[in-house]
């Protein structure tokens, strides 16, 4: 691949506690444009403590965060959406009593004077998901809770590429999809990576991280443990990082 | 890229013709809407028969239609609350208190105008300060709008003795507030369908709007999302306690007279008539047309035990009963449309 890779985001020393419980601690790492970056860990390693945290959703105790070499804080996700950063949360983000459209714009409803520019909302939001694929959804006006788990992973990613960011944070994208669902999500991040987004991918699969991200950052008990290329790595050799932390305990350098 | 036949595509599988104010129209007023009208509808028919048709005679309506405007109001800043997740149990010491403090300014030769404004201040501000409490403080509203019930109600105490206030003088602002407008009907009345339209509006056509279903429904989903939960909260607070204090000065108003009495209980009727309207206890949900529509069959039910000659400590009873059949019958007909409102 020929693109450069730009920093685009960077996290320095953060640290969060919720109460006693220490979540992440002195996190350091910078993410790129043109590149997918697979995060993997344990559960309850710290990964979707520290994905909330990039995308505005949590403020860390300590530590700070760079966009594009600017110090930047997040007071909420908000923030974090107007500089440009776009994420699917593990828990999907929607709120099932609210229609698929509401979802869809929710926290950045587009206005015609004071009022919501609906028929703009639906013709959008419709446009979207047809293009992401989902393409037998009765109506954009009907509620979420009637939708299933894969339509719901469908609606929120195509939430999330809908607003052109410049860096989408996937937490678990393909869990509850089929292969060729899970394919297809692929399709979407190389797309991103294309156009020369920072992607950041959570995934359990370790054959779906292999398969699908250009470098492979590990947590282990809430510590950045390794941070690697990948370039022909063993399914065994990531799996035993997971599980027992760095053979040695040096940390390999970025 | 091939956007252009995609959507082609797209544009024929979706049908735009009849979009726009017609689907708001229709998202306002919910099918769930129209099984209220019916139990409406079946009131009135069984009234007039139990009444003997006095019910039906044109002099029991603006009565009706008042005592529906003064609860209605109240009811419609308690529903907005409740769709938003939370609840207000002061609004009934908040209408008193803000409509006493009114009287009393009045009785002191202030302006009607100064005594309402004055009063609707006192209203925004008891319900800001329930907004804080609740939110900064992390209680569950039904607790901390309990404390602040008592509060606000021992205030009124404190400060009026428990007396009722009468202010003869005429005033232009009593008048627009609760004087009659025409055919015996109030001002009341139509303040009551005026806000009730303007907040339906808010609710299901502005980003506030769309935020407050989000936090009521999940208000983790809206955090993520950008929404700023607490600022929310804090302003579906502030705008149910101002309602509440609305609803006090027009009654005081149609009146010319307030007790600290006047407004108790309208907590409680607020949620019945919130519930009964389809407004759901857990958040997310709610109809403000059908909240209206609740607040209206109270208040028939009110009036009409009274004209059949029924005994009126059975109006408490009977509100009971009709919000367990309400609720039970909400339940299942979302139920039948599986998540449906
Ligand atoms: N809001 C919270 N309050 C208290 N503790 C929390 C909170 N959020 C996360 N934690 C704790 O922080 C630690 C890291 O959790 P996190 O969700 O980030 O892990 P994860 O790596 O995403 O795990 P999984 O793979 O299971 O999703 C866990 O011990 C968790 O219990
Ligand atoms: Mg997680």
């Amino acid at each position: 691949m020929s693109e450069t890779h730009r920093e685009i985001l960077r996290a320095e020393h953060v640290t969060k506690r919720f109460g006693p419980v220490t979540a992440i601690e002195d996190i350091t790492v910078s993410f790129y444009t043109h590149q997918i970056t697979g995060i993997v860990g344990d559960n309850g390693a710290g990964k979707s403590t520290f994905v909330k945290i990039i995308s505005g959703v949590e403020q860390p105790t300590s530590g700070q965060l760079f966009f594009e070499g600017r110090a930047v804080k997040f007071r909420s996700a908000r923030d974090a959406r107007r500089t440009g950063i776009e994420a699917v949360h593990q828990d999907l983000g929607l709120v099932e009593s609210m229609s698929v459209v509401r979802n869809f714009f929710l926290g950045m409803e587009p206005c015609r004077g004071l009022l919501m520019d609906m028929r703009r909302m639906r013709e959008e939001a419709e446009r979207r998901l047809y293009e992401i694929g989902l393409r037998n959804l009765k109506s954009v006006d009907q509620d979420v809770a009637r939708l299933s788990g894969g339509e719901r992973q469908a609606i929120s990613i195509g939430r999330a590429i809908a607003f052109e960011r410049k860096v989408l944070i996937l937490d678990e994208p393909t869990s509850a999809l089929s292969v060729k669902e899970t394919q297809k999500v692929f399709d979407y991040m190389r797309n991103a990576r294309q156009q020369g987004l920072a992607v950041l991918a959570i995934m359990h699969s370790m054959r779906q991280i292999l398969d699908i991200a250009d470098r492979i950052v590990i947590f282990w008990h809430g510590r950045l443990i390794a941070d690697l290329p990948n370039d022909g790595m063993d399914e065994n050799v990531l799996a035993e990082y997971l599980h027992n932390g760095l053979p040695e305990s040096a940390t390999i350098a970025t | 890229m091939n956007r252009d036949s995609t959507m082609k595509e797209h544009v024929a599988l979706f049908d735009h013709a009849d979009r726009g104010w017609k689907q708001t129209f229709q998202s306002i007023v919910r099918s769930r809407d129209s099984s209220i009208v019916l139990a409406a509808a079946i009131l009135v028919l069984l009234f007039s028969l139990t009444s003997g048709g006095q019910f039906l005679q044109g002099s029991t309506w603006p009565t009706i239609l008042s005592s529906t405007a003064e609860l209605g109001i109240v009811t419609i800043g308690v529903a907005l609350l409740m769709i938003g997740g939370d609840f207000d149990l002061s609004v009934g010491a908040n209408f008193s208190f803000s409509a006493l403090i009114m009287a009393t300014l009045m009785e002191h030769g202030e302006s009607g105008l100064v005594g309402m404004l004055v009063a609707l201040g006192i209203g925004l501000f008891i319900g800001f300060l329930n907004g804080i409490i609740t939110v900064f403080l992390a209680i569950p509203s039904f607790v901390a709008t309990l404390g602040t019930w008592l509060i606000w109600e021992g205030v009124t105490l404190v400060v009026t003795g428990g007396s009722t206030i009468t202010v003869f003088q005429r005033s232009v602002v009593l008048n627009l507030l609760g004087g009659v407008l025409v055919g015996g009907i109030r001002w009341e009345v139509l303040w009551w369908v005026v806000i009730g339209i303007v907040v339906s509006i808010v609710l299901y056509r502005t980003p506030f709007g769309n935020a407050v279903f989000a936090v009521g429904g999940r208000a983790q989903s809206a955090r993520e999302a950008g929404v700023p939960v607490r600022r929310i909260r804090v302003i579906s607070f502030t705008v149910c306690g101002l309602l509440a204090a609305v609803a006090g000065v027009v009654q005081f108003g149609h009146l010319q007279s307030m007790a600290s009495s006047y407004g108790e209980y309208y907590q409680l009727y607020a949620i019945a008539a919130a519930v009964v309207g389809g407004t759901v206890l857990t958040g997310g949900r709610g109809s403000i047309v059908g909240t209206m529509l609740g607040s209206l069959i109270l208040s028939m039910l009110d009036a009409g035990l009274i004209l059949s000659g029924v005994s009126t400590f059975w109006y408490q009873a009977v509100i009971g009963a009709i919000v367990i059949v309400a609720v039970a019958m909400h339940t299942r007909l979302s139920r039948l449309v599986r998540g449906g409102d």
